[in-house]
């Protein structure tokens, strides 16, 4: 948790206090009613950030309760007769619960279904309002919406209202740095970039949905209640399509992710057809093209740009948080798949004891990848039970079974790539845990370097450090040593003894023979998805069935 | 490269940006007055009419009336409609605005331009804009409460219509017709036997009518936007629908009639409150001319209703009117002998109390004047003989 | 009722047949490049204008104004195409397909712009393809000839599986000899032609406004993801699909119900079917 600001953030404080400035002295109504509205726009597309940035989902009903909050205060206020700041109150709890309903159901789609489906819901609203009759004013809307007042002056235009819209801004920027800063932001990049990943290191991202849908719903509704009474009227207008889509170039043309980005981007775009005013009904194909010319010419956006120019401080090496980890045995009995009529595991069990170290071997194909698959929950098992110490693990899902202590490396695996080392690491710990773990497998001293940049061993390496960082009591890998030099070989078998000391049950599936029977203390063979030896490695090595299975490969070793 | 460039275009709008508030304020004399009207959107072509319109009365002003002008689009949002006038407020102190036909956009601008004083002439016809308690709304079209009223006592006192059907667009348009409409058929005593809400973006009209010949109906009354009028009215013909139709404001367009065979409009009937390429008096054959010389295409009541208002502020500055709040006084004080016809303010800024009913003969596409409604709501009447 | 409903299927079926007419020059970009051209609702407005275009310099009283302009507007669409291509997806094929997304709605905005600025707003009626014949049957038929030889072509021929193997990993089908750039440019400029060609059908059938954009492209939008993403047949029988809500549904309970209606069926079937009607089961990506 770093308070400092970044050198990027002084940057766009400086420049808004110099258009601020610039205001102040130059200003008019028309300049003032512009700097409001770049203000709404920003807001929402701060809260759109949350959802399409941070998680990855393109999320098109963003429009949608921006418009929903212009409505909700409307209404309130024109039908109610409450106090407008009622009906701001209302807009945003109307905003973050609607948004929370549609954390869910979304969840389980593909990104282009994503879409469609909030577009759909999008497209439902527009349509309710149309045909609301008294209730939403029909195609006209409502009108005659009181204004803001604050102190005895009533905020309708000029500086008054472009100072509501604003603070709307800094609340927004507050309330997304609350939601993503510190070691949020690696949590959210793991789960938009890698899923599966996430689900493995305990990363909940059904709670991360939770808790970052509301707070965009909330701002998109509060931007769209500014504008109702800073207008007077709320119309179909709000609703409809282009909202939506200048809120997603915003976020776009900011950074992907970047609230700092989207309030440069809003002062950039919003503004734009007034710019081209002069060409008349030409004016909104010249913001087009605009668009389109920054899209091609930063591709980063402005936040990519700044960044580059003035890039952000990297985190110091924050003190190291011993590893401490759990000593409960995984026992997995009769765990048994199919895929389609085909048998790929049958009637698997396996002891994983605190301080231990079990080998699985086996052909290609003969059920290894899936064992894993089954443990972690990333495929449901048909039949069997699995347990960690006391605690019965079937049925559960990744994400619960890597809470109650059980731990995953992937062989290939995913990083997003804006990372360093050391947030990358900590992605399911914290950044003390991250720096122990990166002690352990020897990369502490990369922990400021772009994650990207690592070499592929080190970045095998990495990830066991990233299951290790989350105190696990049982460590499931896929192939560590895969593509790992002889040198770095050596390294992976020091951790992995180091690890065996502190108490961790391990499960290690891999090829290598050599690298494998020389620090297994158990060997299970799988053969066709059947156990066909489980022994120590010796008793493994002799057993005829195996050296059938290997002949000709690695059975002489 | 690329990335200098894409700092270059980025720091040059945030200059240009900040450059707004510096572009100078135009002097106030000669008198200004700006044309604020949907030209893109949904609602363009209705806008470019009325830009036309105005900007053919703002180049031609009276002797002695030097008038500047900006056009600026409103596009299809209040939003954009109150950011086009703010800037027009305060960049160039305007005495009267021709203002968008877009009713939401009006309700919007009306409070606003309130607070300046500054007239908004509109041909809108949303009821409510002239409802709102402010005087600086004036409106040189008829409104729902006239022009439907002609429509529907039309097809019910001319063409016996004792069951129709209301085919009506889910737009502001649409629906504030359909609601004058639905009243003026209930004092009639006449019920409509459907009454079927279409989205502009609907492209196959054949359920409505199926829907409309399974009711029972006996005449379809149109409030539909130009394309889906024609649509419609082609549509009925080609599947045999032998109803008669009277439309709304939207049938009488050229660009309409334009899109259908004379025989398909045969029988076809749309109310408007001027037809200006089927009048034959002088005074709207010159406008038809000018315009036609002027734009390349074929006036209609938006834009004859447009040019009319320019035309009475531009001769409230000729009679002496040099500001906002004097134009206004002028145009709420006087009767004006537009092209279309007499406009006097009812005292809430309706300007416009004359109905036509037009029809197609099925020979050729412009509509025959067949019945006037004049002072619909008794306005002219009560103020006794206009003067000029 | 169910006679009204086989009065109506000729209509129902027409309708269908344009909206699939459009939705499948926006299928075959996705199958292209992976992506989603926001502006192929617009191409096919600028190809109903061009129709229109054209036929206004021809003289009148032609046996088949609409097969005389064909040539003329599957040039200039298959050229908008390219253009597309070359402006918004080539600066950004290393970008995130999102950026592609928007940079294709910033060239729909100049397009729908472009066009009622400079040719002005009002809807306008293309040339029928030939004036005896029922415009209606001749929709279907044109539609059901394109999208089984855009199907034959993508499944059958060399160019589908070059057009797979650069969509799926260009640096591979690079590697392998796939002519990657051209493969995608004719893509692009196929589905301009198909978008001229829906173009020129819809704009006699239902006449051609240049604010017709949007709301092609989300009908095209919903048939394709509706009929499983990225399916010629799939996409064809979505379309279909949307013209039943918005005729057969529609004149049993009004177009206001039927279009609510329409949205609460995808959200039924992304619940149900999240691959699609006609989709495969995939598994997530990791």
């Amino acid at each position: 948790m770093t308070k400092h600001l970044q050198p990027a953030s002084v940057a766009y404080i400086l420049g808004l206090l110099c258009a601020a400035g610039g205001m102040l002295v130059f200003g008019d109504g028309y300049a003032w009613r512009i700097a409001a509205l770049v203000g709404l726009y920003a807001a929402a597309s701060i809260g759109f950030q949350l959802i399409f940035g941070r998680l990855g989902l393109l999320m098109l009903a963003q429009g949608a309760l921006f418009g929903l909050g212009a409505y909700a205060t409307a209404m309130i206020t024109a039908h109610l007769g409450l106090d407008p700041w009622f009906g701001v109150a209302g807009a945003i709890g109307l905003g973050a619960m609607v948004a929370l309903a549609i954390a869910g159901p979304v969840a389980r789609l593909e990104s282009h279904y994503v879409a469609l489906a909030t577009l759909a819901l999008a497209q439902l609203v527009l349509l309710t309002a149309t045909h609301g009759g008294e209730w939403t004013g029909g195609s006209n809307g409502l009108y005659g919406i009181p204004p803001l007042s604050f102190a005895g002056i009533v905020i309708v235009e000029g500086p008054a209202l472009a100072l509501v819209s604003w603070c709307g801004v800094l609340l927004s920027l507050v309330v997304a740095a609350a939601v993503t800063g510190g070691s949020a932001r690696a949590r959210h990049a793991t789960i938009r970039e890698a899923p599966l990943v996430a689900a493995a290191l305990g990363i909940d991202a059904a709670r991360a949905r939770l808790i970052l849908f509301p707070v965009a719903g909330a701002l998109a509704a509060l931007a769209g209640a500014l504008q109702a009474h800073g207008l007077g009227v709320v119309s179909p207008a709000v609703l409809r399509f282009d909202v939506m889509i200048t809120v997603l170039a915003i976020a776009v043309i900011g950074g992907r992710g970047s609230p700092w980005g989207a309030v440069a981007a809003a002062c950039l775009l919003v503004p734009l057809p007034e710019v081209f005013r002069e060409l008349e009904s030409y004016s909104l194909g010249a913001s087009g093209a605009v668009l389109l010319g920054v899209l091609v010419a930063c591709p980063g956006g402005v936040d990519g740009l700044i960044r580059r120019a003035l890039p952000d401080r990297t985190d110091t090496l924050p003190p190291v948080q011993p590893l401490r980890f759990g000593t409960e045995t995984l026992l997995a009995e009769h765990l048994g798949k199919s895929f389609g009529g085909n048998r790929a595991l049958a009637d698997l069990s396996l002891c994983l004891e605190p301080g231990s170290i079990t080998g699985l071997i086996g052909p290609n194909g003969s059920g290894k990848t899936t064992a894993l698959n089954l443990i972690s929950g990333i495929v449901g098992a048909d039949t069997g039970h699995l347990r960690i110490g006391d605690r019965d693990l079937s049925g559960l899902l990744p994400v619960r079974r890597a809470q109650a202590g059980l731990a995953r490396g992937f062989q290939h695996s995913v990083f997003p790539s804006e990372l360093t080392v050391l947030q990358a690491v900590s992605a399911g710990a914290t950044l003390g845990q991250g720096r122990a773990a990166l002690d352990l497998v020897g990369l502490t001293a990369r922990h400021d370097v772009p994650v990207g940049s690592l070499g592929a061993g080190e970045t095998r390496l990495l990830d066991l450090a990233r299951a290790v960082a989350t105190q696990p009591s049982v460590l499931l890998l896929d192939e560590p040593a895969a593509g790992l030099t002889a040198s770095e070989r050596a390294r992976l078998s020091g951790v992995l003894e180091t690890l065996r000391r502190a108490g961790l049950a391990i499960l290690i599936v891999e090829h290598r023979m050599d690298f494998l029977m020389a620090i297994s203390d158990r060997v299970v063979c799988l053969v066709a998805g059947e156990t066909a030896a489980s022994g120590t490695p010796d008793q493994v090595r002799a057993d005829p069935r195996v050296r059938a299975a290997y002949l000709g490969r690695e059975a002489a070793t | 490269m690329i990335r200098s460039l894409g700092a270059t275009v980025c720091a040059g709008l945030i200059a240009l940006l900040v450059t707004i508030p510096t572009i100078p304020v135009s002097a106030a004399d000669p008198v200004r007055m700006d044309v604020l009207v949907p030209i893109t959107g949904f609602l363009a072509l209705e806008g470019t009419a009325q830009r036309n319109g105005a900007v053919l009365a703002l180049d031609t002003p009276p002797e002695g009336v030097t008038v500047t002008y900006d056009v600026a689009d409103t596009a299809t949002s209040p939003e954009v409609a109150v950011t086009a006038l703010r800037r027009s407020l305060d960049r160039g102190n305007p005495v009267a605005i021709a203002a968008p036909i877009f009713g939401t956009q009006m309700l919007a601008m009306a409070p606003i331009a309130g607070r300046a004083g500054v007239p908004l002439l509109t041909v809108s016809g949303t009821a409510k804009i002239t409802r709102l308690g402010l005087d600086i709304v004036f409106r040189f079209f008829p409104g729902d409460d006239v022009v439907k009223v002609a429509q529907a006592r039309y097809a019910v006192e001319e063409l016996g219509a004792k069951r129709p059907a209301i085919l009506y667009q889910t737009t502001a348009y649409g629906q504030s017709g359909h609601g004058h409409l639905v009243e003026t058929l209930a004092e009639l005593g006449v019920a409509p036997v459907l009454e079927e809400a279409i989205d502009p973006g609907i492209k196959d009209m054949a359920p409505a009518l199926e829907r409309a010949k399974a009711a029972g109906a006996d005449l379809l009354l149109l409030q539909l936007h130009s394309g889906p009028t024609a649509l419609t009215v082609r549509q009925a013909h080609e599947r045999g629908l032998d109803l008669p139709i009277v439309a709304g404001s939207a049938m009488h367009q050229p660009t309409t009639a334009a899109l259908l065979d004379p025989e398909q409009l045969e029988g076809v009937c749309a109310e408007t409150a001027s037809s200006p390429i089927s009048d034959h008096r002088p005074a709207a054959k010159a406008f038809t001319k000018a315009y036609r010389d002027r734009f390349g295409a074929e006036p209609d009541a938006f834009a004859l209703g447009q040019y009319d208002g320019m035309r009475m502020a531009l001769a409230a500055v000729a009679d002496g009117a040099q500001t906002a709040d004097q134009v206004r006084d002028w145009l709420a004080g006087h009767s004006f002998e537009g092209v279309a016809m007499t406009y006097l303010s009812d005292g809430t800024g309706n300007m416009a109390h004359d109905a036509l009913i037009v029809c197609y003969d099925g020979e050729s596409r412009v509509p025959v004047i067949t019945k006037r409604y004049e002072d619909v709501d008794g306005v002219l009447a009560t103020a006794g003989a206009p003067s000029k | 009722m169910i006679e009204t409903a086989l009065h109506l299927l000729p209509s129902t079926l027409a309708l269908g047949a344009s909206y699939a007419l459009v939705a499948l020059g926006f299928v075959l970009v996705i199958n292209a490049v992976g992506a989603v051209n926001f502006a192929h609702g617009e191409l096919v407005m600028l190809g109903g204008v061009i129709a229109v275009g054209i036929a206004s310099v021809l003289p009148d009283g032609l046996a088949a104004p609409g097969l005389i302009v064909l040539p003329g507007v599957l040039l200039a669409s298959a050229a908008a195409g390219l253009g597309l291509a070359a402006l918004a997806y080539l600066p950004l094929r290393r970008a995130p397909p999102v950026n592609i997304f928007i940079s294709t709605i910033a060239v729909g905005l100049i397009i729908q712009h472009g066009v009622t600025a400079g040719v002005g707003p009002e809807p306008r009626l293309g040339p029928p393809l030939a004036p005896g014949l029922d415009q209606s049957t001749m929709v279907i038929m044109v539609a059901g000839v394109a999208i089984a030889a855009v199907h034959l072509l993508l499944s059958r021929s060399q160019f589908g599986r070059m057009l797979r193997a650069a969509a799926q990993d260009p640096d591979m089908a690079r590697a392998i000899g796939v002519p990657v750039g051209l493969t995608i440019a004719a893509s692009f400029a196929l589905a301009g032609a198909l978008a001229g060609t829906a173009g020129l059908l819809l704009s006699n059938q239902y006449f051609v406004t240049p604010s017709d954009g949007a709301n092609l492209m989300l009908k095209a939008y919903i048939a394709v993801v509706i009929g499983g993403w990225g399916r010629i047949w799939g996409a064809a029988a979505g379309a279909v699909l949307i013209a039943v809500f918005e005729t057969l549904i529609a004149v049993w309970l009004s177009y206001a119900v039927a279009e609510a209606a329409l949205y609460l069926a995808v959200f039924a079937i992304l619940a149900f079917r999240p691959q699609g009607l006609f989709g495969d089961t995939e598994g997530r990506r990791a």
